[in-house]
């Protein structure tokens, strides 16, 4: 045993001693480094998603094709509505507010980090349950698996078992994590950042994770009751003996369209925070648009019966539905009616985010004015179930979490990675996007309208007059997804390679763009003291001011624009 | 191909509220993305001194938002005003099947995986085939034995779905003779997408005498099995 040291000596070098990098990431209760989980697992499922889709699309790119079985079809149609909704459009949104909101708030970390970190991991449980599923039978009861076809008596076989694990460990983790936001956005806030000065996003974060908490549990709940019905003889929802099919349908239309206008609060939070920063003006009135997005979750998410309008759930239900859906008008028109307005008098630079919030801004109008005509009662008897419904939620989510969310990665993709997205390569994956989303779904549109064509079908007849549909909706599903590929191989190429991007490439209002790039493990080593909802803007003033006075030159934009 | 025509009175609304949505939808997109679109179209500069920091007060949001809810209100009253129509049973025209008490003709309408069947008032029952009396208020009945299914032939009447331990109604009044094809709108499991109906609207003589013959088809083929039976001649 050696003698103990004469002088205490101060040992920083070395220290923490560094790990590999998978165990730094499969250790840490950090909230960046979990939603970088979350976005990065989001963004490979997208992938996994549009696999699923295009082979759906070529199966029905001829009338009555043979290239899927119908049995293989029907997996493909389970996967694809598992692993979009389920392993991409919800933990894509929830991983962004993760990552930005605590950075928005002035937090040295998260409130709950181990919830979060338990959240985050159960995601990727539920995602490899889904997909070690993939290796024995997929469910095969399509995107919502309604009883009595999710039973144990038509399907007998593992797959919705596997489907119910899968999406029980996600959402409970999306809840987990939802508690965590919520306790770190209450406790965790920066001196003086009161809620009137909280910024938008971190504003769609607090109300995400609240609607997440109303809804998450209702999903499990029903969950856990398929699981009793399927594996333990429960009745809940069997017909003739004292439970109700309608049941599930109510629950998980909940949870669905729960998740539905959490994805479009995500969109439009993000979107509030790009078309300000680069408009170079505050957002025309925060109040309305905040209070709009609480509106959109409390009211959108009431309007869930809406999706059951051909089931015989008695005409006030229907009306009650279609008060509701039609009530959106306001709440998502003030929303749209603010952008606007905040970007007419302004210096607008046209950026990558902007684009992307720009399409997101097209192809969400389109699906929910979609969505409006689905809800008039007498119409959505004639469009529900029908390829214009698939449309119109593709046009409504892909708005939301393909543009929104891609909006949202190149806005923050300096912060989380200090470098730029390449910006030529985005602006070509952008143009490829809405062109081919344009091309995929519009046809759709036209075939449900006109023709009816049914919706989750293996196949369509020749003489129904929709093969030409289908056919160009088959070629632009390939361009979209050229197109979104285009974006993930430039989140890829500039991770290591884009231009460096310094602290604050847009000038941002808010406090994520006052953390270094990437930010330490603790976010900031000192705060301002918050007196307005643009602290950031606030900070840069005092700057320029100081630097003024010292008789300095003018001082300059701190970062080149990126 | 020539786009669904409807082909009975609830149909004929659903038609109106078609084109009134299509219309309302286009003014609200052409609103948001015209507007949109112009704003980032007149105020795009790569250059420019900081704009003047203006935000909007409450009483703009209100205005907006009052003239969104008007919207809102036009289009709840035009959905109601529609939905109503659409569902008022029709009474049967002088061309159809005249009953003694006016009640339209109610058929016993199953889903099942993946055929539909109908079973007419007076016993006879067919599948995959509807047929119907032209110009008479046909009533079904739906019910499923199994999963859910949506009944679906889009020129006669709305969607509604036969769901196990309850039972749906649809009413539609064929004013032309000829064949409406239809096929089931909801995932049933392995061989949805083949899961098609036909309508067939005739004459109500004709109806009469298909019912009638079906009836004594199916006795004639259920005399023949007993007598089989009793013959010892099936195995």
């Amino acid at each position: 045993m050696s003698a103990p040291a004469r002088s205490p000596e101060l040992i920083a070098a070395g220290y923490p001693r560094s790990r590999p990098r998978w165990a730094q990431i499969v250790t840490s209760a950090d909230h960046k480094d979990l939603a970088r989980v979350l976005i990065v697992g989001a963004l490979g499922f997208l992938f996994i998603a549009l696999v699923e889709l295009l082979l759906m699309r070529l199966q029905l790119v001829v009338p009555e094709n043979t290239f899927l079985t119908p049995v293989t079809f029907n997996r493909m149609l389970s996967l694809y509505g598992a692993t979009s909704i389920f392993l991409f459009a919800v933990p894509l949104a929830l991983g962004f507010f993760y990552y930005v909101a605590p950075l928005q708030i002035g937090a040295r970390g998260t409130a709950l980090p181990q919830l979060g970190q338990i959240g985050t991991w159960l995601f990727v449980a539920g995602a490899a349950v889904l997909y070690a599923g993939f290796l024995f039978t997929p469910s095969e009861a399509g995107v919502n698996p309604l009883p009595p076809l999710s039973g144990i008596a038509f399907l007998p076989n593992n797959g919705v078992d596997a489907w119910a694990a899968a999406t029980g460990l996600a959402t409970l983790g999306f809840v987990g994590i939802a508690i965590d936001l919520v306790a770190t956005l209450r406790r965790r806030r920066a001196p003086g950042m009161a809620w009137r000065r909280l910024p938008i996003f971190s504003w769609a974060a607090a109300i995400g994770s609240w609607l997440l908490l109303a809804i998450g549990p209702v999903m499990l709940a029903a969950i856990a009751m398929l699981l009793i019905d399927r594996n333990y003889d429960g009745i809940f929802f069997a017909g003739d003996s004292g439970g109700s099919p309608l049941l599930w349908q109510h629950l998980s239309w909940i949870f669905y369209t729960g998740s539905y206008m959490l994805v479009l609060i995500f969109a439009l939070g993000a979107i509030a925070e790009i078309v300000p920063a680069s408009a170079r003006k505050p957002l025309f009135n925060r109040g309305a648009v905040i209070g709009s997005l609480i509106a959109i979750a409390v009211v959108g998410t009431l309007a869930w019966m809406q999706n059951m309008l051909t089931a015989p759930i008695g005409l006030g239900w229907m009306y009650f539905a279609m008060v509701m859906s039609l009530a959106l008008i306001v709440p998502f028109g003030l929303i749209f009616f603010n952008l606007i307005a905040t970007l007419a008098g302004g210096t607008v630079r046209m950026r990558s985010p902007l684009l992307f919030a720009t399409g997101a801004i097209v192809a969400i109008a389109l699906g929910l004015v979609t969505e409006l005509n689905h809800s008039l009662v007498a119409l959505g008897w004639r469009l529900q179930h029908t390829v214009d419904s698939t449309a119109g939620t593709h046009f409504a989510l892909i708005g939301g979490a393909v543009f929104g969310g891609f909006a949202a990665l190149h806005w923050w993709f300096p912060k989380m990675t200090g470098r730029a997205m390449g910006e030529t390569l985005a602006r070509f994956s952008f143009w490829t996007m809405l062109i081919g989303s344009l091309i995929a779904f519009v046809p759709l549109m036209l075939a449900g309208t006109e023709q009816g064509q049914v919706i989750d079908a293996y196949k369509f007849f020749g003489g129904t007059g929709v093969s030409t549909y289908n056919l160009i909706a088959t070629i632009g599903a390939f361009v979209l997804a050229a197109g979104i590929l285009m974006t993930v191989a430039n989140a890829i190429l500039s991770r290591s390679g884009g231009a460096p991007a310094g602290h604050d490439p847009w000038h941002g209002d808010s406090l994520e763009w006052f953390a270094l790039s990437p930010p330490e493990p603790h976010n900031f080593d000192l705060l301002p003291d918050v007196r307005s909802p643009r602290p950031m803007r606030d900070i840069r003033d005092a700057i320029a001011h100081r630097s003024a006075r010292a008789e300095r030159p003018q001082a300059r934009e701190s970062q080149p624009v990126a | 191909m020539a786009a669904l025509a409807p082909h009975s009175p609830g149909t004929d609304q659903i038609d109106t509220l078609l084109w009134i949505g299509f219309a309302a939808a286009t003014i609200l997109f052409v609103a948001v993305v015209g507007g949109l679109l112009y704003v980032l179209h007149r105020y795009r500069t790569e250059r420019g001194a900081e704009p003047r920091q203006v935000t909007g007060g409450v009483g703009t949001q209100l205005r907006a938002g009052g003239a969104l809810g008007a919207f809102a209100v036009i289009m709840l009253v035009l959905g109601i005003v529609y939905t109503d129509k659409a569902r008022e049973a029709p009474a049967t025209g002088s061309a159809g099947l005249q009953s003694v008490d006016s009640e339209p003709l109610k058929i016993a309408t199953t889903g099942q995986q993946w055929l539909w069947r109908y079973d007419y008032p007076n016993g006879a029952f067919s599948y995959y085939k509807l047929v119907v009396p032209v110009d008479t208020t046909v009533e079904l009945d739906l019910v499923s034995t199994d999963v859910v299914h949506t009944w679906d032939v889009p020129e006669l009447a709305g969607k509604s779905d036969a769901v196990p331990g309850k039972t749906n109604h649809v009413v539609f009044r064929a004013d032309e003779e000829g064949t409406y094809l239809g096929q089931s709108a909801t995932l049933s499991g392995e061989a949805y997408a083949a899961m098609r109906t036909a309508v067939e609207v005739v004459s109500p003589q004709r109806y009469e005498a298909f019912v009638e013959t079906t009836k004594e088809d199916i006795q004639a083929a259920q005399d023949r099995v007993v007598g089989l039976i009793d013959s010892g001649e099936t195995p």
